[in-house]
């Protein structure tokens, strides 16, 4: 696959090839909301021994126990798992009860397997001596379900709280406590409800977006591409090239556009696109096609509505196109297109919305399938369009290209345009990936979920104007986003992965900090093996190394993408652009 | 759901029956029947049906194919002063599009409560943002509307080379009424389910190129 290496790249001069941008995949609407919410339940803490009969208990007599899905969290915890505030002051009364008795001579041990329902057996360990009886902490049930003095009494009435003929009544004390609603739908953040909440688990699913596999597979195709096909770098190179091309022709601002079809991990490039809103609208003669072929020159491609337009460039119609006066025209055209940021009400949707460049690829990526359609597609498109003229509709061809702008404008676009490389019958843009130098407007957006592409990766989040992006406010810089999310939205018909390809310093960030949790459970690993040697062994691996996560990660860090907006953001020139 | 009162009704109620017009001429040739008219200066400077079929592009609607005609003779500006009268809710990408472009104000007929962006799914509309927002108005010829729609499924479906069961391809006559409006607001309240009242077996055909909206 050619892919052009034009002048100037950041990443691939000289012998370094090492990446400098990593994907991110980006939260989803329903990961952003729900990852917040919380659920208040009664905890109370026990012997060992005896917390299988208080399950019991609980299951028997409190009805709608189970009502709310909570697998998500460990049934049983041992205090050690436990954040401070859970604990609390450690009751005096009750380490006096914990001196070795009777009923506490064998210490059980928790099997809890990730997909296991709250089950939980005791193997015949060899018991240990030791002078201070293990409890553990049950999560009774949410504390809607019963009022804390119901609960009480219930207890109260069964061992090891009621006292018995041979052994003093242990202590009942019923705390309410906050945990997550909702399952995590990564480590990093089981990790971080562990520390915060009540040890989470980690079960590699996620309900409110992409399964993390999935996404983990489509990452590794894009970032390790095999031999002879492109990569996201290249890629995201050449969009951006398609950007700079219309820029530099004058036809829009530099923002770009890629479709790639990837068949058995085979690549094909089937449509590059460049941002084209300031060329020439046809109403003031603006043809479809470049006037000098693909060597386009700004002659014809300046906004017509000139001065009549307060939020864009009046640069006037000048003819000619020495190179000196389009630098200069450019320059001015950059000009006011920054000055029309700032203006509230001048959000610089000056020109022609319909030719951001994922409409114009989109609809080339149409114009592509009509090309190699069977007898039996293209007929029916001939009759639907011939249905215009039926309903009497104006049917002037070359207004409606040059206002659609989805034929190439540039040498770059129709490299790619000209070559037949999809495969007959084809439905819209269905699976392609699409990669973009920013977030797509509202628009451009939905124009994707019509389209139903598979991928999604843009380099620049937009904050003011980005339909893709789920995240509103974040916590040190503030808005980040609208929080529309369309990529992956329940309420619409069609949902798709969607990547922010970020900077090195980022990436370098995200690096540090799971290196810190290797090496946390690691340090963790060794003390647990030395603190039990013979005991506790909880099912699951790594998964359960996360739940049992405890006070050793940063506090306060609830969103883990704190760093990376400084990296993506404000090296726009055009903040408050839809692209 | 709640749809405003509209000001001058019988005005725009004249604007929307062209739109009307243009559904059921899409319907008679097979196409989705959605139908629009942009109004400037109560003339009609642009028409559009559906024409995803035609270009093999997802997102050729209705408008944009008005759009299209409009831009053929005027400039984008033009926008500014023109009304657009459409049959169904225009969806959340034209939405953004006809913000983008500033127009003065939607009127539709029902509600698009898979894709609608004036109220139907979501509001983009009336959402914050960098454009001036437009008001809407719902409601207008909204039986004619929705009737149009479920003619077009159940005929689809009894196109189909595996139609649907029986109950699916009847034609459903019962529309339920809209309250009455309680509050004096352009803008459409809170999205209920319209088309979904079709439930015509549209989501079986994947590969169906045609959209509503
Ligand atoms: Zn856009
Ligand atoms: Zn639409």
């Amino acid at each position: 696959m050619g892919v052009r290496a034009d002048s100037k790249t950041d990443s691939a001069a000289g012998g370094d090839r090492r990446p400098t941008k990593h994907m991110v995949h980006v939260k989803t609407k329903e990961e952003c909301r729900l990852g917040t919410v919380t659920i208040q339940v009664w905890t109370v803490e026990m012997p060992s021994k005896h917390a299988e009969g208080v399950l019991k208990v609980i299951k028997e007599n409190i009805e709608g126990h189970d009502a709310v899905d909570l697998q998500h969290l460990r049934r049983f915890a041992k205090p050690k798992f436990l954040p401070p505030h859970v604990l609390g002051d450690r009751d005096l009364a009750k380490e006096l009860h914990a001196i070795p008795r009777a009923w506490e001579t064998r210490r059980p041990a928790v099997l809890q397997h990730p997909n296991s329902r709250w089950e939980w057996a005791t193997p015949g360990k060899v018991p240990r001596q030791e002078n201070r009886a293990p409890t553990l902490y049950l999560m009774v049930c949410p504390s809607s379900v019963i009022g804390l003095q119901d609960l009480r009494s219930l207890l109260l009435q069964h061992p090891p709280f009621a006292s018995g003929a041979d052994s003093w009544a242990y202590p009942l004390v019923i705390k309410e406590v906050t945990v997550p609603r909702m399952a995590p739908t990564c480590l990093e953040q089981a990790a971080e409800w562990s520390e915060a909440y009540w040890p989470t688990f980690y079960r590699k699913t996620n309900p409110f977006g992409a399964h993390p596999s999935t996404i983990d597979k489509a990452k590794n195709e894009l970032e390790s591409p095999t031999e002879g096909n492109v990569s996201i770098e290249q890629v995201m190179e050449m969009a951006d090239q398609a950007g700079l091309a219309t820029e530099k022709a004058g036809l829009g601002i530099r923002t770009g556009c890629v479709v790639v079809e990837r068949v058995d991990s085979k690549t094909e490039i089937i449509a590059v696109a460049g941002d084209a809103r300031l060329r020439l609208p046809p109403s003031a003669g603006g043809s479809p096609v470049p006037s000098s072929g693909f060597d386009a020159s700004p002659d014809d491609s300046f906004l017509a509505e000139g001065t009549e337009d307060a939020d864009v460039p009046s640069v006037g119609s000048e003819k000619t196109a020495s190179k000196a006066k389009r630098k200069k025209l450019r320059k001015k055209r950059n000009k006011a297109l920054k000055a029309a940021e700032g203006t509230e009400s001048n959000g610089c949707s000056s020109g022609n919305v319909m030719a951001h460049a994922v409409m114009r690829a989109i609809g080339m990526v149409g114009r592509k399938r009509l090309r190699v359609a069977s007898h039996m597609i293209s007929s029916a498109a001939a009759k639907a369009e011939s249905n215009f003229t039926r309903v009497g509709l104006e049917h002037d061809e070359d207004a409606r290209d040059a206002f659609f702008l989805d034929m190439p404008l540039t040498p770059l676009e129709q490299e790619y345009f000209q070559v037949n490389n999809l495969k007959p019958d084809g439905y819209l843009c269905l699976k392609l990936e699409i990669f973009l130098t920013h977030e797509p407007c509202m628009m451009c957006s939905m124009a994707l979920v019509h389209s139903r592409v598979g991928r999604v990766i843009f380099a620049n989040r937009m904050p003011r104007t980005g339909g893709l992006t789920a995240e509103t406010v974040r916590n040190d810089t503030g808005p980040i986003g609208l929080g529309y999310g369309l990529c992956w939205r329940k309420e619409l018909n069609w949902q798709f992965m969607c990547w922010e390809w970020t900077s090195a310093a980022y990436a370098m960030e995200q690096k540090a900090r799971q290196e810190r949790h290797t090496a946390i459970m690691q340090q963790k690993g060794r003390r647990r093996n030395v603190e039990e040697a013979a005991t506790v062994t909880a099912a699951g691996g790594e998964i359960d190394d996360d739940a049992d996560e405890d006070t050793d990660m940063a506090p306060d860090q609830p969103d883990m993408d704190d760093d990376d907006d400084n990296a993506n953001a404000g090296k726009l020139s055009f903040t408050s652009v839809h692209v | 759901m709640v749809f405003g009162p509209i000001p001058n009704r019988e005005y725009h109620e004249g604007h929307m029956r062209k739109a009307i017009e243009m559904a059921e001429l899409a319907l008679a040739s097979d196409e989705t029947p959605v139908g629009c008219v942009f109004v400037h200066q109560g003339e009609v400077i642009g028409r559009g049906i559906n024409g995803t079929n035609a270009s093999l592009n997802g997102t050729r609607h209705a408008e944009f194919v008005a759009l299209a005609e409009i831009m053929a003779k005027h400039p984008p500006s033009i926008l500014r002063e023109t009304d657009l009268y459409v049959t169904v809710e225009p969806c959340i990408m034209c939405a953004s599009a006809l913000r983008q472009y500033r127009i003065r104000a939607v009127y539709f007929g029902c509600l698009n409560d898979r894709f609608g962006g004036c109220g139907g799914v979501m509001t983009v509309h009336s959402d914050p943002g960098l454009d001036p927002l437009y008001p809407v108005y719902g409601g207008l010829y909204r039986e004619e509307a929705i009737m149009l729609l479920r003619k077009f499924y159940v005929q689809e479906n009894n196109k189909a080379p595996d139609p649907k069961p029986k109950k699916n391809r009847e034609l459903k006559t019962e529309i339920l009424p809209i309250s009455t409006p309680q509050v004096a607001t352009p803008t459409v309240g809170t999205p209920t389910s319209e088309i979904a009242g079709l439930s015509l077996g549209k989501a079986g055909r994947a590969k169906s190129p045609v959209k509503a909206g």
